[in-house]
Parts: C-alpha cells; structure tokens; sequence
C-alpha cells in the first residue's frame, strides 16, 4: 500500500462523508423502518369509522335477528377509552319479492345518494346444509371487504348454530372435539461442559428471524451507501479533467486503489454505526447475546469482499462513460446484480437449505449478502458451501479489481464517447 | 547543456493517426521553453509522454535525468489545457491534497499556500469553494496547485488562455520568478507575443513532427530580412499589385509584407503611390513563421491552382 492510495483513499472519504449522499445512506435504514412502523400504526389508528348502514333482506326469516344482535355487540366494542377505532354496523330490514328489480333499483338509489351503503340479500333455503345459496351483496364500493366480510361472518355464525341445532349436535361439544393441536416450537436440548443437559428453549422469531435479516439488511444498505458513489466520484474526474491532473502525480493504480478504500472506509462506518444502533436495540429488549462475533466476523468479511467488488464494478463503469446519460445505462445490469439478494432474501429466509437458496447463495454478487444470511439462520450451511462461496467472492472481486485497473488505466483518458462492452474486454485483455 | 527533458525519437499513434512523429527534443535545465503549433498538431500530446499520462509506441523520454518519466513524477508539475479542479472542495484543501499527491508534507505545503494566495491577491479566498470562484480565479488556483509543491520541472499547457490581462501578467510574473528559482518551464501556447517575449528557446510541433527549434534569434536567422513593415498614407490598398510582394499581413495601422526582391526597389514604388510614414527592413515574426508553416496548402485549401500563362 502507498502513501499516496492513502493519501487519495482520505480525501475520497472526507469528501463521500461530507456529501448528502452520505446522509442521506446514513438515514435510509433508520427512515425506511421508521416509515414501515409508521404507515403501519398510522393504518391500524386511522380506520375509517363512517357508519355503515345497510339492508338486509331476510327471505330465511330467522336470520335478521342474530344480526342485529352481532351488529349491536360489534357497536358497543367500536369505542376504546371513548375513542372511535371501529365503523358501527347499522342495519334495518326490509322484504320484497326475488324477482322485483324495481325495488333492487330503488335500493341502489339509496346506495348512490349516500343514504345506505349497501344492502344484502340472504336466499330462503340458506340455512339448509344441502343448499349451495349464496348471500347477495350490492355496494358501489367494490375495494371495502370490511362489510361483505362482517356480514359474511355474522351469518355464518348464526347458520352453523341453526344446522347444529336442528341436527340435534351440541355445537360446545363439537367444538371442544374439533380443537386444533397446536405446535410448540423448540430448539434443541444441549449439554454443558459437565454433561449435564439443557432444556431446549422455546424458538425466538427474533433470534431466527429479526438479528439474520437485519444484519443482511445493513450489510446491503451499506454497500448501496458507499460504492455506487464511485461511480459518480470518478466520472466526475474524467469530465473535469481532474484524472489528467491526478495522473501527473499518483499512478492509475494507486488512484484507483485509493478510491476503493475511501468507498470501503464510508461503508464500514456506515456498517458499524448501524450495527452498533443493533446492539444497543438488541440489548435494550435483551436480546445481547443474539449477536455472535463469529457472526460479526462474517459480516465483516462478506462486507469487505462485496465493497471492492461492487466498488471495481462502479469504478469500471465511471471510467468507460463519458457522460450521465451513459452511465445511466451502463448502471442498470449492474444495479441488478446488487439487488438480486434483495428481491430473493425472503425465498432464501423461507427455505435456506433448498436448491434454490444455495444456488443464489453461490452467486458471487449474492453471496455475501445471502450466504451471511444462510449463516446466521440455524443450523446454518455446510461448512464447504461457505468455503465456496468465500472462495467465488473472493475470486470474482479479485478479477473485478484487476479488471477495474485496466478499464480506469485506459478509460480515464478517454473523451469523447462511452466505451463499448468490446472495447472494455480489449482493455482487460490487454498487457 | 543539461537536459531537463529529453526525448529521442518520439512516436506516439492513435489508431491509424500519427499524433507525435519520431520526435527529438532536449529542454535545457532552467529555460523558459515555447511548445507552440496549430491545434491537433500533438503539443498536448507530446507534454502528456513527457508526464508519463501517455506512454510513447516508439522513442524514448528522460525526465529530471531519470529514464523512467514516472520516477520524476514528485518533481514535475503539470497544468493541463482543460482545468481540473472539484468543484466541491474548498480551495484550500484543494491546494492541501495536490500538494499531498507530490510528496508534500502539510507543514511545507500550508505557508506556500499561504504565499502564493497572498501573491496572487486571493488570500481570502482560501476557504471557499471553487464552485464559487470565477473563470480566472480558477485557472490561478490551479496555477497554484501546480506550482506550491516547489517542482523542478514546471509544464503548463495554455496557461493564459481566457485570462484578462491583468491575471495574464499576474501569471506571468509568477512564471518568471518560478524560472529565477532555477525550475525548468516548457509551455504551450497559441500566443505568438507571448512565446517571443517569455521564451529562451521556442520549439513548433506541426502534424507531429518538429518543424523548429531554438532561439528566437536562429529561428529567425532561418527565413533571412524577408520582411518589411509599412505604414503608408494609402494603407493596405497600396500595396496591390506591387511586384515581390508575396503576402500581406495587415494589421490595419500596418501591414507587415514577405518580399521577394530588392526591398530598395519595392521602397520606390511605393513611395510612388503616396506618402510611406514608416519603412523597416526586418526579419519575420513569429507569428508570420507559424502562419507560413501552418497554413493550409491552396490545395489542401480546395482552392485551384492559378492557371498559368
């Protein structure tokens, strides 16, 4: 390493570190969870609590009733500590004849003037267990579920009583017999140092699922917050003409090596703080002994293989292009190969050891990012599909690099027009 | 003579074109050195190799007496044609990090900058940022960066290109005073004046071969008292259809004329066309030399050739 990649490698971190990129990636993880928690509890408190009347029309004649009666129980729960959190149901009857249209016409009427917002039709035979009727339910708002849903419910409540009734079978007793068992997940039991045996504990979908994805999550956001920057870095010393200045005193090489460790520094810290902000989390609901250093270790590793990797990719890219509108292009494939960890993560999180979440862990541009999360999902990846994906990554960001320093070497001179993906390849193959 | 640049047989191609053509060249230590020749004609190019940005295809290229141009690297400084500077930096950490790039420690580099901002009346803009300067105070930043880390051989490329003329003098009293410190300067230019008043040696570039080299003096020496200034009452006018004229340039006030024959002669038949207020028998311009060179053939003009009688 010389003095002068580090000389470059300071000055590319103070200047990423003081720009609104940096503070913005700084704020993304935090602001995109915050948002998620937000929208999420803004939704829950924010329901639409317009009263919903509606018409029932009973051709069962035994049905109404239990309506009105679930309607006034859903009423009396609507209000939490005299605040409205839930619509009340309102319902009113009314009769008319199953082929009279103009009293379904008029009915609609009363939907589209606001008077009611729906009404619905219950068939005579509804309650007979051979009968395959349906309720009919009219409404002008075709994306609310919370009312056909209601109603739906409330007469199917009350029709399965009536069946049972009728057939003579206690329904507390059929309930009692058709109860669900359900599953306990646990760990497995272990034993300490004196042979004795620990009980397993019950599985934490925290532990399991929470710290592996979040730890993904931070390794992708910091790679994102660092290495596209490169890209940016470098085309604007090749449009400025800086490059010919820098290359009058550094070497391609050491301008370049300095780059990549300035973009790696912004996203170390930009990991440690975010890992850091995770311990505290972690700790403050007891969670500390979640995060392993073996896991940090790992972290650590698939951080600095997938820095130089991406940041060689960016730096290629930025070197060959002469102005934005080629970079754009130039950019998409290569913003896909940073985002297939984070469109399949969930297919890998479901099913870590099926074909598919071993392959997509193989994928060199994936695999620090899915095979850390293999790693931190028990019982974690044989140890030689680690080994393998350490040795592709390390190899591929190896020849990204190597790759990177002929492209930048010849490229950063270049003026004119972007490089073809013919030209790049004459440039690597070349002595 | 101690060569601060050496360059021995010089060919450099890009695809299919001959930018530098088996170039021979030494910039003696301590001289004010004139690149001087039409655009395209492989100056940039040639002061690229010469700071190893550019290898050569054939020849080779002695820097500060090191064969390898990239072992000089820390004391050759280079200002290019097209400014590079980061826009978001501020000026002095701008200086700071050039500075750091040659081998500078901050210790040294902070009271140069401190100096040359002083010298160049820009000491309070020391911590703002380039965006925020103009045109010309950019261009003397980068002035400066190039020259704060005390370099032994200083090459500038179109230095004064786009400075008024009080930035222009100011640059160019800093040029002279680098020169008196005992740093060798080559730069290029497309000011003739400025190549004639500023140069210890002057060396034109023309589709990538050498076409002069030397004084000013022996460059002269080369076209002889070819050339007679006028200032006469009838103006350019008066000189049409005189015989040896071979061209006018006119000036408007005065008009310089290559002649071919008895300057004595022509004198005469002017004097017969009105009153001639000045008269000097001179040698050519510099200006006049780079046209004569660099002028377009009428062939290559696409003008026909005059038909003879």
């Amino acid at each position: 390493m010389t003095n002068k990649a580090l000389i470059v490698a300071v000055s590319e971190f103070t200047t990423l570190t003081r720009s609104k990129a940096f503070l913005i990636g700084l704020a993304l993880m935090p602001i995109i969870m915050a948002i998620a928690v937000g929208v999420q509890k803004f939704t829950r408190e924010n329901v639409d609590t317009t009263d919903r009347r509606f018409v029932v029309i009973d051709r069962s004649a035994v049905l109404y009733r239990s309506i009105a009666a679930a309607a006034d129980q859903a009423n009396q729960s609507a209000f939490e500590g005299g605040r409205q959190t839930a619509p009340r149901y309102l319902p009113s009857e009314q009769s008319f004849a199953p082929d009279d249209q103009a009293a379904r016409a008029a009915l609609s009427d009363r939907v589209r003037k606001k008077e009611i917002y729906a009404f619905v039709e219950i068939p005579p035979d509804i309650v007979d267990p051979g009968s395959s009727a349906s309720l009919t339910y009219y409404s002008n708002h075709p994306a609310d579920q919370s009312l056909p849903g209601w109603i739906g419910g409330a007469v199917n409540r009350e029709v399965l009583n009536i069946r049972f009734r009728n057939a003579a079978v206690d329904r507390a007793m059929v309930t009692r017999l058709t109860k669900r068992v359900e599953v306990s997940e646990l760990g497995l039991l272990e034993r300490d140092q004196a042979g004795r045996i620990k009980a397993a504990s019950t599985v934490d979908k925290v532990r399991t699922f929470v710290i592996p994805v979040g730890m993904m999550l931070i390794l992708l956001f910091s790679v994102m917050s660092g290495s596209p920057q490169l890209l940016n870095s470098v085309m604007e010393e090749k449009m400025s003409r800086i490059s010919e200045v820098l290359i009058g005193s550094v070497t391609p090489f050491e301008l370049m090596i300095g780059k990549l460790l300035g973009s790696a520094a912004v996203s170390f810290l930009l990991a440690l703080l975010y890992v850091v902000a995770g311990v505290f989390v972690a700790r403050h609901y007891g969670y500390a002994d979640a995060i392993h250093a073996r896991d940090l270790a790992w972290f650590t590793l698939f951080l600095g293989a997938s820095v130089v990797m991406f940041g060689s990719m960016f730096i290629s890219i930025g070197a060959a292009c002469t102005d934005l509108k080629d970079a754009q292009g130039m950019m998409g494939p290569a913003m896909m190969f940073l985002m297939l960890p984070w469109m399949t993560w969930f297919a890998v999180l479901n099913a870590p050891e099926s074909r598919l979440a071993v392959g997509l862990s193989l994928f060199p541009s994936a695999t620090p990012f899915l095979m850390l999360l293999r790693i931190m999902l028990p019982p974690g990846p044989p140890l030689w599909q680690v080994a393998l994906g350490v040795a592709l990554v390390t190899a591929t960001a190896g020849g990204f690099t190597y790759a990177a320093g002929k492209i930048f070497r010849t490229g950063l001179l270049m003026q004119g027009k972007a490089a073809t993906l013919g030209e790049m390849w004459r440039w690597v193959r070349s002595s | 003579m101690t060569a601060a640049i050496r360059l021995v047989d010089v060919s450099k191609r890009f695809g299919g074109v001959t930018a530098v053509d088996t170039l021979t060249l030494a910039v003696p230590e301590g001289s004010i050195y004139g690149f001087i020749g039409p655009n395209g004609s492989g100056k940039t190019t040639t002061l690229r190799m010469i700071m190893h940005i550019l290898l050569p295809d054939d020849g080779t290229i002695e820097v500060l007496g090191r064969a390898n141009a990239a072992a000089a690297r820390d004391r050759v400084s280079y200002l290019p044609e097209e400014r590079g500077l980061y826009k978001k930096m501020t000026v002095r950490r701008l200086l700071r990090y050039y500075g750091q790039l040659k081998g500078r420690t901050l210790g040294e580099l902070d009271p140069e900058i401190a100096s040359w901002m002083a010298r160049l009346g820009m000491q309070d803009w020391a911590d703002k940022k380039i965006e925020a300067l103009s045109k010309g105070m950019s261009q003397k930043v980068q002035f400066v960066a190039s020259v704060i880390s005390k370099p032994s051989l200083l090459i500038l490329d179109e230095p004064f290109t786009g400075l008024d003329p009080v930035n222009a003098e100011a640059l160019k009293d800093a040029v002279l005073e680098i020169r008196r410190r005992g740093t060798t300067v080559v730069f290029s230019t497309h000011d003739m004046g400025t190549a004639e008043r500023m140069c210890d040696r002057i060396f034109m570039i023309f589709r990538g071969k050498k076409v002069l080299d030397g004084t000013l003096e022996e460059i002269q020496a080369q076209y002889g008292f070819d050339t007679v200034r006028v200032r006469t009452a009838g103006g350019v006018e008066a000189l049409t259809g005189l015989p040896g004229v071979e061209a006018v340039n006119d000036y408007g006030q005065l008009q310089e004329v290559r002649l071919k024959g008895d300057p004595q002669r022509f004198l005469q038949q002017l004097a017969a066309r009105g009153a001639v207020h000045h008269f000097e028998i001179t040698r050519p311009s510099l200006h006049d030399i780079f046209v004569r060179i660099a002028r377009p053939s009428a062939a290559e003009a696409g003008v026909p050739p005059p038909v003879m009688a």
